[in-house]
């Protein structure tokens, strides 16, 4: 009976990510016509509240059974559920003082980057978490063999941002760590994420580990659950740190 | 047992002088081997003593509990940092790079943070903090069930009871508020006259320096023991919602203190406990083990609030809404809610500063484009709210204990609940008053004086509070310890409040700004807020922990031998302050005519530190053979006093029910809580 439901929410999951290409798109286009930071903001605002909301389904937070039960599975996820959002928090606040510090020291400038290269590797990890959704979907519809796959695919485009930051974009950038303020928030900002990126790889490793041992169900998968809210984060973090890094601002060489 | 017992300490004892020979030969025949002098080889050589005591330190626990626990911990740690520095020294070697250095003690400074890091990681698998999630992580099941060795030996391994983490971390404390203390009485000492008398400048400013970050983790474990011994019980849970991550929060702190300890032996630094660049990135190799021990720190802080949120939120018994919540729980929320949060800023603040110097990115230097102001926003944005951190729970337990000392009502309880969470969150905007005199934007000024100013408003309410649960109570002839500190915290706490906002007014602030008198303001606030409420707290739930109670005449010694000296210690602060004497400096110019006053303050340190000795004289005597007190010591009504000390492992036998207010001492037939026995 919960198939009924599969197709609705993979279609839903689909139209989010459409949508959120498509915004992708308009950013790149305001930041090569009329370079509005505050359109920029405000799309970025726009695309991080989308995968928020409907990825990563904030609005769960607000669902509490009253069950006094403290060792019933339900009480357990809405509690774990509540504890690893206040990390994520915990989290964007170290993310918020990386922008800080880019906008003290950068200003509205910045560094000489490709921006197609840019652009490229946010596709990549927008997709990821499109198959990220996919997999959470598949895996909440007892699509066991579905969830492998999409798990997989999202490793994969994972693995493949980060050898388009950390294996094309720092080996071409045309300074290197130590030359300037700019190119020190550069590797900061991106190093950081792609540290992000690297343990949610891992963390996705283990799920899909488990997964294969058949350790997770239709009903219950807070484990997956975690991963998927982490890979969605550290999709919001970029979705705030590309446009600071590619698109605000005047170019120095 | 009891035989048995004894003689393991005293094997214990002279194992420990035995390491602490060993560890200074080996380090002194090390230092000697490698640079082949013996020039600097006398046996007080700072790093070769404190490798001594290190293992003078493991020796003793070894003798006490065997190779379990925190001794594996502490043994793992040390292989730990070594292979993580013997790798970066092989990488560095293999890619050609400049792989050994003489001045940072034979590794370079990037193989002694890597292997630091790994040496955290390896204490982490080591004592046992991590076995269950790795165990989850490959797919097996564990269970979350407490099984806790017999004996005090569970107090040095891995416990998931809330209990017995909330007694590590208060022990931890006290052990790191006893260095931190050892510290200020060793530079202390050397105030007392103009002039170096046996102090290096260098071993001044690592001394001054180590005492405030020493000081500080020492209260962020303190305040994270008694909030994790007292919220379950007080919201009659069972336990803190994640257990495991209680357990390592607490761990995590271990080697933490281990690294932050160690920058004393590894060259030191001189920048104060804030780190400022740009001599933060000239400083010695010490500066580096000193944020990477913060950082590591920081992350004791961030979860243990995190888990103190949910367990608030998740965990409250019945019929426990947010306005009975007890005031210390409200208290412990607003910290918790500052510590989860603004914790990054110092941690990436320092992790900015460790790039620099490892990595040359030039975040701070400004002839690149670096802005050293940017380092300063950053950490303040922690280290301002991070001293409500410290005083919030402080505060609460003041509110706690007045009424059921005076046996009245707490006047104004909603406000008093609220006004916790106003400080939190107005100290979110209050960063910039550390700056006014740093060359930031002027126009910066006047909002954030304003703001800081505005903290007063919430604090007074807390005051006025106070008074008016005071006022008309009936306070019994001969006061209570814990109600002796409840007091002096009030007067202390208010002499460092009056004597905040001359500081948060930019005009005199430009006079006052990095003077004696901030070191006094400061210390006020800290005694006040967070030392005579620990002290408070320690007396009066002690019972509750152990089931015996302190000994009252030496409780009366430690307060009244503490409190005139503190504030003659206090008051001369800044007074040589507002004379023009700076904060920082080891030395002064006999002419400013302050000798007089510096000896006196140095006379008030040694009698606080012996009030402080009293204090564990006094530990030992009652854990020793101290008066049974299982029933409810002090006619107290909330939850945790209505079942037998010690508390079980679980706490409640039976769910209670939360059916009237929390404070309403004196009112006749007056019920808070209402524990379901019999009736079921």
């Amino acid at each position: 009976m919960a198939h009924q439901h599969d197709s609705g929410s993979l279609r839903q999951g689909f139209v989010i990510f459409i949508i959120l290409a498509f915004l992708t798109f308009i950013e790149y286009v305001i930041a090569i016509t009329n370079q509005s930071v505050l359109l920029l903001t405000i799309v970025a605002i726009v695309k991080s509240g989308m995968v928020l909301y409907y990825y990563m389904h904030i609005s769960k937070l607000g669902e509490n059974e009253d069950s006094t039960d403290h060792h019933s599975a339900e009480w357990k996820l809405v509690t774990n559920r509540l504890g690893f959002w206040l990390f994520i928090l915990s989290d964007a606040f170290l993310f918020a003082g990386l922008l800080t510090t880019r906008f003290n020291l950068l200003g509205f400038t910045r560094p000489d980057l490709d921006r197609n290269l840019g652009l490229i590797v946010t596709g990549v990890l927008l997709i990821s978490s499109f198959f990220m959704n996919r997999a959470e979907t598949q895996m909440a519809h007892g699509d066991q063999k579905g969830f492998l796959i999409s798990t997989s695919i999202t490793m994969l485009l994972g693995i493949g941002f980060l050898a388009g930051v950390v294996g094309v974009e720092w080996q071409r950038a045309p300074f290197s760590a130590g030359d300037s303020a700019m190119s020190a928030v550069f590797y900061m900002m991106t190093g950081m994420h792609a540290f992000h990126v690297l343990t949610g790889v891992i963390f996705l490793g283990v799920v899909l580990n488990n997964a294969r041992k058949g350790l997770y169900t239709a009903e219950n998968h807070w484990a997956v659950e975690a991963a998927t809210v982490y890979w969605h984060f550290v999709d919001v973090v970029w979705i705030f740190f590309y446009p600071a890094l590619y698109l605000i601002g005047r170019l120095v060489q | 047992m009891k035989k048995s017992s004894s003689r393991g300490f005293g094997t214990a004892l002279l194992l420990f002088i035995l390491g602490l020979i060993a560890g200074t030969v080996v380090a002194v025949l090390l230092h000697t081997l490698t640079t082949g002098k013996f020039e600097n080889g006398y046996l007080l050589d700072l790093p070769s003593w404190l490798l001594g005591a290190l293992v003078a330190v493991v020796a003793f626990l070894y003798a006490l509990i065997g190779y379990y626990g925190v001794v594996k911990g502490l043994l793992w740690q040390v292989a730990g940092t070594l292979l993580g520095a013997l790798f970066v020294t092989a990488l560095r070697a293999a890619l050609g790079m400049p792989y050994s250095d003489m001045n940072t003690f034979w590794f370079t400074e990037s193989a002694w943070v890597t292997g630091v890091m790994v040496g955290t990681l390896f204490f982490l698998a080591g004592v046992g903090a991590i076995t269950d999630w790795y165990k989850m992580a490959l797919g097996q099941t564990v269970s979350e069930h407490h099984t806790d060795v017999p004996g005090f030996r569970k107090y040095f391994g891995v416990s998931l009871d809330h209990k017995v983490i909330g007694i590590q971390y208060t022990f931890t404390s006290l052990l790191l508020l006893s260095v931190g203390g050892l510290f200020a009485l060793v530079f202390r000492t050397e105030l007392a006259q103009a002039g170096m008398q046996f102090l290096s400048i260098e071993l001044y400013n690592t001394l001054m320096s180590l005492h405030g970050m020493v000081m500080i983790v020492s209260i962020l474990l303190g305040i994270a023991g008694v909030m994790n011994y007292l919220v379950p019980m007080m919201i009659g849970a069972q336990d803190m919602a994640f257990p495991r991550l209680n357990a390592f929060s607490f761990w995590i702190a271990i080697p933490a203190a281990v690294i932050l300890l160690s920058s004393l032996a590894l060259g030191g630094f001189d920048t104060g406990w804030t780190g400022y660049p740009p001599l933060s990135v000239r400083a010695p190799l010490g500066m580096s083990m000193f944020f990477v021990g913060v950082w590591v720190a920081g992350w004791s802080s961030i979860l243990g609030a995190l888990n103190l949120i949910v367990s608030v939120l998740r965990l409250r018994a019945k019929g426990m809404i947010a306005f009975r919540m007890p005031i210390f729980v409200w208290a412990a929320t607003a910290t918790s809610i500052i510590s989860l949060t603004a914790t990054q800023m110092i941690g990436l603040a320092f992790q900015l500063v460790l790039f620099q110097r490892l990595l040359g990115m030039p975040f701070f230097d400004s002839t690149k484009g670096g802005n050293p102001i940017l380092f300063q926003h950053l950490f303040w944005f922690y280290s301002h709210p991070v001293v409500y951190v410290f005083v919030l729970p402080g505060l609460g337990v003041i509110s706690e204990l007045l009424p059921v000392f005076v046996r009245k009502p707490l006047f104004g309880y909603k406000w008093v609940a609220m006004s916790s969470l106003g400080i939190a969150l107005v100290g979110f905007l209050v960063w910039a008053h550390h700056m006014f005199a740093s060359g930031m934007n002027e126009y910066l000024r006047v909002p954030f004086m304003f703001s800081t100013l505005l903290v007063a408003v919430p604090t007074g309410v807390k005051f006025f509070s106070w008074v008016a649960t005071l006022w008309q109570g009936k306070l019994v002839r001969d006061l209570p310890t814990p109600m002796l500190f409840v007091l002096g915290g009030i007067v202390v706490f208010l002499l460092g409040g009056l004597t905040g906002p001359p500081n948060a007014t930019v005009s005199t602030d430009l006079h006052l700004t990095d003077t004696y008198y901030i070191v006094g303001h400061f210390h006020d606030t800290m005694f006040g807020g967070y030392i005579f409420p620990f002290f408070a707290s320690i007396y009066y739930w002690f019972p509750k922990a152990t089931g015996k109670r302190l000994n009252e005449k030496l409780g009366k010694w430690h307060f009244w031998l503490m409190t005139p000296s503190f504030l003659i210690l206090t008051l001369f602060m800044m007074r040589v302050g507002l004379l023009g004497m700076r904060r920082r400096i080891g030395d002064y110019d006999p002419a400013m005519g302050f000798g007089l006053w510096q000896m006196a303050m140095t006379i008030a340190a040694f009698l606080i530190a012996a009030a402080i000795l009293i204090f564990f004289y006094n530990i030992y005597l009652t854990v020793k053979s101290g008066e049974n007190a299982t029933g409810n010591v002090w006619k107290s009504r909330s939850p945790e006093w209505q079942v037998p000390s010690p508390m079980p492992v679980y706490n409640y036998e039976h769910e209670f029910e939360v059916v009237g207010e929390p404070y309403d001492y004196g009112l006749p037939g007056s019920v808070y809580v209402k524990i379901n026995s019999e009736e079921v």
